[in-house]
């Protein structure tokens, strides 16, 4: 019998696209036959803000780009911009910067976990989920007064210190996620049709996924042994004791399972973050903010909110709960970046889906989409 | 056993109404005063459309009930509250939805069929509504005991895929009309086995009348077990709870409508009182099809009888209990699992559910003809 | 050795010079001779290219590689100085896919052309979009308007009157 391929275009409202997302499909019935992602409807030219801002000015801009886990978003612009000023940093101050971004982790997966689960018809995951990721935002809260745009970590260390008792309430945290992860694994990991759904759909080998430019936990469902924390260690990650979750089975399964397994990790981090905790300062006095409250006033005129680093230019990148995200940051001796790019985790991830969906079925792009784990704001920046 | 030309048919809600209004003593007031006029005829009408009028009350009521418990129970799974506002514990919220969808303008695409697309929700409304007329609430309490009654109520399950098409296509939207696809691959796939594991019920009963297969199941083995077609056919049963779950488009298998993947499926286009019809359609299918599980394989509204109650009462109980439990039983599965791909769903039918459901038919023929039961 | 020099020793004729970028090995390669470097800049080992970096210096347009090796655990990046007027270099697409996308982007929002770039077009911006915005004289006063033409397509003008369709 004749028949002719469909075009259909999933997006850019749809209800699984997480945002503003866009696929041109080729479909032959329900098989897709050829997909092209088409991204672009989130820009907000984040990179020329950049070009006009301050280098303090540019931190609440970077909250923008994966909302759902600003923290990391946060501190690989101010890494990248103390590598390039030669700003140093306080121990307590990178103690708190781990915690934070580990604890956003965390954050991450569990929104993952809801929106993929949601993505194949499960609705509940998604609530517990929330759940969850409530008392972490809560923690946020009381740490710097917002729960998703943190503008947290600046240059030089962080805006404000931990608040009294936020290390007991982190404990608190921590034991409740030790025993609701079993809970969700309960829930999803033996559901045949979730195994069916995700076993041997969306695969794409280690070669692949490395030349697509594939990151993160994607990458390591791939079978590949590379986590930036490990291979290029920053921050205070060397001293502490974690592994990086790999599986070798390439699928959309794969990818899932290494998050849950992510999150287990990250909990151990918080835990020995937690007990380790050092005393001193937030802040390096020479750069950055003056604390709001508590501090002394005298030390306010010690705190340029401007500086000048040396011209240059530099790449610095960190494991982000996405994938590597990376700002390359030119300056040329002035107040103001000459150049800011970012490399996000999301927008590279996506180059290799049409390879990982062609031949399968609409709702197998939806599941191996929803296992990229990709935040429009991060891809369209 | 079948004997052909069964004469007495069992009573029916005709036949309750002119008991009850016997037993107050008018019945033959009112008979008298309308054999006076030579019309005895529009007493008929007037009591058939009595029971219309109540049948469409309380599916009405029904659906606006299921809503509201589904979305209760969701939250109580989600550990969320759920509609909480309107009404003591947001019982009114499904009036405040229905007031809502009166309200909204009704939208019909520019390039769409305007005929066809008015016509689907209706189309899928009745067909949705006619499952109901062989179906028993309670002893006597059946708007019509059709002696064909399992064959018409497959019969007419089948005009649903249809009426879906119809939407589908009259939409002229791409997501519509594989949502319209899906919907019969799956309604085609899932009816075979459907009729084939209720033949084999009526192998055993020898009448596809409902209240006959209800009044089969009457009674108890060893004093204890109730004489139920789930105890005598458990793979049958749960061959049949699939097929009707994928018949009434739930998840797992909401493929029609999977709004993930297809915005919403065959109703996308719809708005206000149409999508409204869909929405009814829904949920009185929900209920339908679970008053038909019960009535095959749970034994209907049989139970022990209560002392100074009628069990025309009772027996209504029963039913609604069991029913709820079906429907619990779907709401739940809606609230933990996640949907099943489509191709997944085709093979498990046409590969699995066919050969058990003739297996299952196999053994209830042995079964017969050995003189077992 | 670093593995800026490391090239260097094997190409000498490419390679202008080597330097640093803040802690990462740099090497400013040709233009003419990108494909070839590219090439042994993979042999070498350098499987993941993370980002392509379009920047705009006035008087010339510099494109920055980043590329990390997963076998060895190294880091390089390659630059290659463009001439302002027609910033043109080859394509990298046929040995790290993940560059169909970077490259669109450079081309996008910095105006630099990929030769041999499969589907060179606009990506974060709609095609028929003016100007390149992160040129340093690019006119940000202008405002420009977008909407969707019959066939899905975009439509880009600066006075807007795209916006008045149908009425």
């Amino acid at each position: 019998m004749e028949t002719e391929t469909l075009l259909l275009n999933m997006g850019p409202v749809h209800p699984s696209t997480h945002g503003v997302l866009r696929f041109k499909l080729r479909m032959d019935g329900e098989i897709i036959r050829d997909c092209q992602v088409v991204v672009g409807y989130l820009h907000r030219g984040t990179e020329k803000l950049g070009e006009m801002k301050t280098y303090l000015q540019f931190v609440p801009y970077t909250d923008r780009l994966d909302y759902i886990a600003a923290m990391p978003n946060n501190y690989s612009y101010v890494k990248a911009v103390e590598e390039l000023a030669g700003i140093e940093v306080p121990l307590r101050a990178e103690y708190i910067r781990v915690l934070v971004m580990e604890l956003n982790r965390i954050v991450n997966h569990l929104v993952f976990m809801g929106s993929l689960l949601l993505d194949l018809g499960a609705s509940t995951m998604i609530m517990y989920g929330f759940r969850e990721r409530e008392k972490a935002l809560q923690l946020y809260e009381s740490l710097c007064g917002a729960r998703m745009t943190f503008n947290y970590i600046r240059p030089g260390g962080v805006r404000e210190d931990l608040p009294d008792g936020f290390i007991p309430k982190l404990r608190e945290f921590i034991k409740d996620m030790e025993k609701r992860i079993p809970d969700y694994e309960d829930l999803i990991n033996g559901n045949e049709i979730f195994l069916m759904r995700m076993k041997n759909i969306g695969v794409i080998n280690a070669e692949e996924a490395i030349n697509s430019g594939m990151t993160g936990p994607s990458l390591r469902g791939s079978g590949v042994d590379y986590d930036i924390r490990k291979v290029e260690p920053y921050s205070i990650y060397p001293d502490l004791d974690f592994k990086a979750c790999m599986r070798s089975e390439c699928d959309s399964l794969a990818r899932y399972l290494v998050r849950v397994d992510e999150m287990r990790e990250s909990l151990h981090i918080l835990e020995q973050i937690a007990d380790t905790m050092p005393e001193g300062k937030f802040i390096n006095q020479r750069y950055g903010m003056a604390p709001t409250t508590g501090a002394p006033t005298a030390v306010m005129s010690f705190f340029p909110r401007i500086f000048t680093p040396r011209a240059g230019e530099v790449y610095s990148r960190i494991e982000a709960p996405k994938g590597e995200l990376g700002f390359y940051v030119a300056s040329d001796g002035t107040t103001k970046p000459y150049r800011v790019k970012i490399r996000s985790p999301s927008f590279c991830n996506l180059v290799a889906l049409p390879k990982m969906v062609a031949g399968l079925k609409i709702p197998d792009l939806i599941a191996a989409f929803g296992t990229i784990d990709v935040v429009l704001g991060d891809v369209d920046r | 056993m079948w004997t052909g030309d069964k004469m007495i048919t069992n009573p029916n809600a005709y036949d309750l109404i002119v008991a009850i209004l016997n037993a107050i003593g008018v019945y033959n007031i009112i008979l008298g005063f309308f054999q006076d006029l030579g019309m005895e005829y529009i007493l008929r009408v007037i009591i058939v459309l009595v029971i219309i009028a109540v049948l469409l009350v309380f599916v009405l009521l029904t659906v606006m009930f299921l809503s509201w418990l589904e979305r209760k129970m969701f939250a109580v799974v989600q550990s969320r509250y759920g509609p909480m506002v309107t009404g003591p514990r947001g019982l009114f919220q499904p009036i405040a939805d229905g007031i809502k969808l009166l309200g909204k303008e009704d939208i019909i695409p520019a390039k769409a069929d305007r005929w066809i697309f008015t016509l689907a929700p209706f189309v899928v409304f009745v067909s949705v509504l006619l499952v109901f007329i062989p179906l028993p609430f309670g002893r006597s309490l059946i708007v019509s005991d059709l002696k064909v009654g399992l064959l018409y109520i497959i019969a007419i399950s089948a005009v649903t895929p249809i009426s879906i098409l119809l939407a589908g296509w009259a939409s002229n939207n791409k997501y519509s009309l594989m949502g319209a696809i899906r919907a019969v691959a799956q309604d085609i796939s899932y009816t075979i086995p459907l009729a084939i594991t209720a033949i084999a019920v009526v192998v055993f009963v020898g009448s596809l009348s409902t209240v006959d297969i209800v009044n089969a199941q009457s009674g108890y083995w060893f004093g204890f077990i109730p004489k139920w077609f789930i105890f005598l056919q458990p793979l049958g049963f749960i061959l049949f709870l699939i097929a009707c779950i994928a018949e009434m488009g739930r998840i797992p298998f909401d493929f029609q409508e999977s709004e993930q993947e297809l915005v919403a499926g065959f109703f996308t286009e719809y708005s206000g009182m149409k999508f409204a019809m869909f929405f009814l359609a829904e949920y009185a299918h929900l209920f339908a099809v679970s008053g038909i599980i019960v009535t095959i394989f749970l034994g209907g509204w049989t139970g022990p009888a209560l002392p100074f109650i009628p069990f025309e009462l009772t027996s209504l109980i029963y039913f609604m209990i069991k029913t709820y439990a079906v429907i619990f039983f779907a709401m739940w599965l809606r609230d933990t699992v996640p949907r099943v791909r489509i191709d997944q769903l085709l093979n498990l039918g046409w590969k699995i559910m066919i050969p058990l459901a003739l297996l299952n038919l196999l053994l209830a023929a042995f079964v017969v003809t050995a003189g077992v039961i | 050795m670093n593995p800026a020099e490391e090239l260097k020793n094997a190409l000498p004729n490419s390679v202008l010079s080597v330097g640093i970028q803040t802690n990462k090995p740099l090497a400013v390669i040709k233009k003419e001779d990108m494909l070839k470097v590219a090439a042994k800049v993979r042999d070498m080992g350098f499987d993941n290219l993370s980002v392509i970096t379009g920047v705009d210096c006035v008087d010339r347009i510099e494109v920055i590689y980043n590329f990390f090796s997963y076998k060895k655990k190294q880091n390089l990046a390659l630059k290659v100085v463009l001439d302002r007027s027609s910033p043109e270099i080859d394509s990298v697409v046929s040995i790290w896919k993940v560059a169909d996308w970077l490259e669109r982007e450079t081309y996008d929002l910095v105006g630099i052309k990929f030769n041999g770039h499969p589907d060179l077009m606009r990506i974060l911006l709609p095609e028929g979009w003016i100007g390149y915005p992160l040129r340093k004289d690019y006119d940000m006063k202008t405002e420009q308007f977008v909407t969707i033409g019959e066939d899905g397509e975009d439509i880009v003008s600066t006075d807007g009157s795209n916006l008045l369709r149908g009425q």
